[in-house]
């Protein structure tokens, strides 16, 4: 990773305090900042504190900012994924009993324990409102448990690499694929499993049956 | 190009999903040829992944509000340095102690006028100098400084 970070020049003015650079860089990171944390943390108000957080960090660092061998971008994700682990692990939440019951699941989300949908069955397909299957995978990613999540969040809505994923996580690209097959693989349990909670009997799994 | 197995395809598509774009990128083109071979067992490992990307997908985030946009802005430096500076007449209780400056002063420039036609001595003239950098000194950072303020310790 030693191509120019894209980021550089904007921190740079940011950091001079240029007018205008504030509300450029506002523009550029607020809304990929803001779907991180929703995302992480399933709660709008702490993604709004989280995304607020980290852009204090922003005009912290800018002035002293350097380009080195992590690019600005990945270096704000950490900043805001900490942030959210902080929250994640404070469990303290105060509102609806919506907003609690998610509390308390990504409480238990903190380990990585939860049994695993072993073989899920294939999900159902008719039609359902879209505010529907929101609730649903909103459901089913708050379930799971943080480090699937994580993996799944910076791979999938926030597009990194997977070798920028791995590397923001710590990890191997082997370990990023281990946690998001499981993750995938959970979030089909539990998308499956609330089907069949409801009596709808699930449909067979022919096709997968006979590619193995 | 390297080779693609139907069983690393499906590895492939359980971890990065359906969409070539987030697939690792040195196994896309690879695995994009086993797709374009129609292989079944590779379509039907799409088809699968396809759709929890459906799921995925409808998990929409709202951008982000205005008053958000406002507070950020409103906590970098660069934004309250001004601002700070411009509120300075919306607040009557440092208008009123700057006010109290200045009488100061001018009861220092009484007093000091007032010790040289009772004493003669230069050292009235002293009292003058300190009383105006008095003044000089209180509205640092204000309206009235050429020189900005110093917000680093805020």
């Amino acid at each position: 990773m030693n191509e120019t970070d894209p980021d550089a020049e904007l921190v740079a003015r940011v950091g001079a305090e240029e007018p205008g650079a504030v509300r450029e860089m506002v523009a550029r990171k607020l809304p990929r900042l803001l779907a991180l944390a929703t995302r992480m943390l399933g709660d709008r108000e702490e993604a709004n504190d989280v995304a607020q957080e980290a852009f204090v960090r922003i005009w912290k660092e800018a002035s002293r900012w350097q380009q080195g061998p992590a690019r600005f971008d990945t270096w704000l994700h950490r900043v805001a994924l900490n942030l959210c682990y902080d929250r994640l692990r404070s469990g303290s939440r105060s509102g609806s009993s919506s907003v609690s019951s998610a509390g308390s699941r990504r409480e238990r989300g903190m380990t990585d324990d939860i049994p695993e949908a072993v073989d899920p069955a294939p999900l159902p397909d008719e039609r359902m409102s879209e505010s529907e299957r929101n609730e649903r995978i909103k459901a089913a990613l708050a379930a799971l448990p943080a480090r699937q999540r994580e993996a799944l969040v910076l791979q999938y809505y926030q597009e990194l690499s997977n070798v920028e994923a791995a590397q923001l996580m710590g990890i191997s690209v082997d370990a990023l694929e281990s946690l998001l097959s499981r993750a995938r693989r959970n979030l089909r349990g539990h998308l499956a499993g609330e089907r069949d909670g409801s009596g709808t009997p699930l449909p067979k799994k022919e096709r997968r049956e006979e590619s193995r | 190009m390297t080779s693609m197995t139907p069983e690393r395809f499906r590895q492939l598509t359980e971890a990065y999903g359906a969409l070539p774009d987030h697939w690792p990128q040195e196994e896309r083109a690879a695995a994009q040829a086993l797709l374009a071979q129609h292989d079944p067992q590779a379509l039907a490992a799409i088809e699968e992944a396809l759709q929890l990307d459906e799921y995925l997908e409808s998990f929409a985030v709202p951008a982000p509000d205005t008053h958000l946009i406002r507070r950020i802005i409103a906590s970098a430096p660069a934004a309250a340095a001004p601002r700070r500076a411009s509120s300075f007449w919306r607040q009557p209780r440092l208008w009123f102690s700057g006010a109290g400056l200045i009488g100061a002063g001018v009861a220092g420039i009484a007093a000091g006028t007032m010790a040289i036609s009772l004493t003669g001595s230069p050292a009235g003239t002293a009292t003058n100098s300190n009383a105006l950098g008095m003044i000089d000194q209180s509205y640092g950072g204000t309206v009235f400084s050429s020189t900005p303020p110093d917000w680093s310790d805020q």
